[in-house]
């Protein structure tokens, strides 16, 4: 295949269900490098589930999904490989509670990129410092605000050099005076190139920094289209009623 | 014909050497009951069912009879299907068993303690199944692990003291010993209490003044 001409990330036709609970119903989606692609609609409209699929951490029941090209198969022995590539920041952080913030952001490259603790420790005071948190180094999760250790989980997925970043809801569980310094956390990210995918209730930020903007809704895309078209001129009539109910507030 | 009942020096040595021998015993019981709640620990948090279920019944039996009729079965059941174990070695299976159950159970909370959150932080970041355990459930189930697992052994120290009935010559072996010969119970049997005190006491005080720094369930340290 030749480069850049293949999407980074291809869900084909995507299936889930979780028992009898149809959550995913045929989504179909593709994302190019340097995207930054944001994904809104109601709850239970299978977003973070489509999310996990893409990353593995959900097996889906039919269709495919593919990375740089690659399937995603949760059950196969290499599927590690590709979760390298592909980061994930989660709404309730994850941070390892018993390790430092830096530890937190060098383990993985430790362990997984088998990189030198001194390679490792560099790049994650680098990202410390592009999120902020110099100082807050030799910090544990529990001794971090919210925010604070929302941007040590961004630290941590972008030291292993991903080619995208999954972002499910990453504010949702914030007090609204610490969402900002996340979203501007971000906002640079998106800015120097990184290809993204994020799930967010966040519409101003979506308005600002999305490239595409996707409506989800019962498992499937119902609207796809540039930020304006979306939030400006809807075509259906489900994201105009979705819209109306979560900007009037 | 005279009968010697005074305490010699003699006798508080075989109850020392009886106490060393508890020692001994609650030791190796500890080792092997820790390797036995290991394997019941995981096997009991497995999602499929022909591993958790033999794990889940040996629990469920061990920690619902007596540990009295646990060492009867194995020293005076077992030799009319034909197997014959000096004392040692029932008591020591006995107390491995027994030990196994309990910590098995508290290896298992401890490991389902752990948020599946951070596990699953750990496999988006790349990382595989044994580094995930290795690195981050491990570590933080052990804070939740050593510290019962602690109070079980204090308590195993004094639960011990029953594989005396199977004759073997533990400390409160040895004291019913000198008591026989020179009927002197209460002082005996207090002495033997002050011993296992000092044991209990010991372990007790290097758990608070040690153990608890070290392996606090408080992850807030500064």
């Amino acid at each position: 295949m030749e480069e850049g001409v293949y999407s980074l990330i291809d869900v084909k036709e995507v299936h889930k269900f979780f028992g009898s609970l149809h959550v995913l119903r045929g989504i179909s989606l593709s994302v190019q490098k340097g995207e930054v692609l944001v994904v809104i609609g109601p709850s239970g409209s299978g977003k973070s589930t489509l999310l996990r699929c893409i990353n593995g951490l959900e097996a889906i029941d039919g269709g495919e999904v593919l990375v740089e090209g690659k399937k995603v198969n949760p059950h196969s022995r290499d599927v590690h490989k590709l979760r390298e590539q592909v980061g994930f920041i989660f709404q309730r952080f994850n941070l390892f509670g018993h390790l430092t913030a830096l530890e937190n952001i060098t383990l993985a490259p430790r362990l997984v990129k088998k990189m030198s603790s001194a390679e490792a420790n560099e790049i994650g005071l680098r990202w410390l410092v592009q999120v902020g948190l110099s100082d807050k180094a030799k910090a544990y999760p529990a001794q971090l605000s919210g925010g604070q250790q929302q941007r040590v989980a961004i630290a941590r997925a972008m030291a292993m050099s991903p080619k995208a970043l999954l972002m499910d809801e990453i504010t949702s569980a914030l007090d609204p005076e610490l969402v900002n310094e996340v979203l501007e956390v971000v906002t640079v990210l998106a800015r120097q190139g990184m290809t993204m995918i994020v799930v967010t209730h966040e519409m101003g930020f979506a308005r600002n920094v999305g490239t595409r903007v996707i409506f989800m809704d019962e498992g499937k895309v119902v609207e796809s289209g540039l930020p304006e078209e979306i939030f400006d001129h809807p075509k259906q009539p489900r994201t105009n009623a979705f819209l109306n109910k979560v900007l009037s507030h | 014909m005279q009968i010697d009942t005074i305490i010699h020096i003699e006798d508080w040595f075989f109850l020392l050497e009886g106490a060393g021998l508890t020692i001994v015993l609650c030791l190796q019981a500890m080792f092997f009951g820790i390797l036995i709640g290991l394997v019941v620990g995981v096997a009991r948090t497995a999602k499929t069912r022909l591993i958790e279920l033999p794990a889940t019944a040996y629990v469920t039996v061990v920690r619902g009879t007596p540990l009295l009729m646990q060492l009867f079965i194995i020293y005076y059941c077992l030799p009319l299907f034909g197997i014959n174990m000096p004392k040692f070695l029932s008591a020591a299976l006995g107390l491995s068993f027994y030990t196994g159950a309990y910590v098995g159970e508290i290896i298992k909370a401890g490991l389902q303690s752990v948020d599946v959150g951070q596990r699953e932080a750990a496999r988006s970041l790349g990382m595989v199944s044994w580094q995930e355990f290795r690195y981050i459930v491990l570590p933080q189930a052990l804070r939740v692990i050593i510290p019962p697992t602690f109070g079980f052994l204090i308590a195993l120290v004094k639960d011990s003291s029953l594989v005396s009935i199977i004759g073997y010559i533990e400390l409160t072996r040895a004291s019913k010993l000198v008591v026989a010969r020179t009927f002197k119970p209460f002082t005996l049997y207090l002495g033997a209490a002050v011993l296992y005190f000092v044991l209990c006491y010991g372990l007790s005080r290097f758990d608070v003044g040690y153990l608890r720094k070290r392996f606090s369930a408080n992850l807030a340290e500064a």
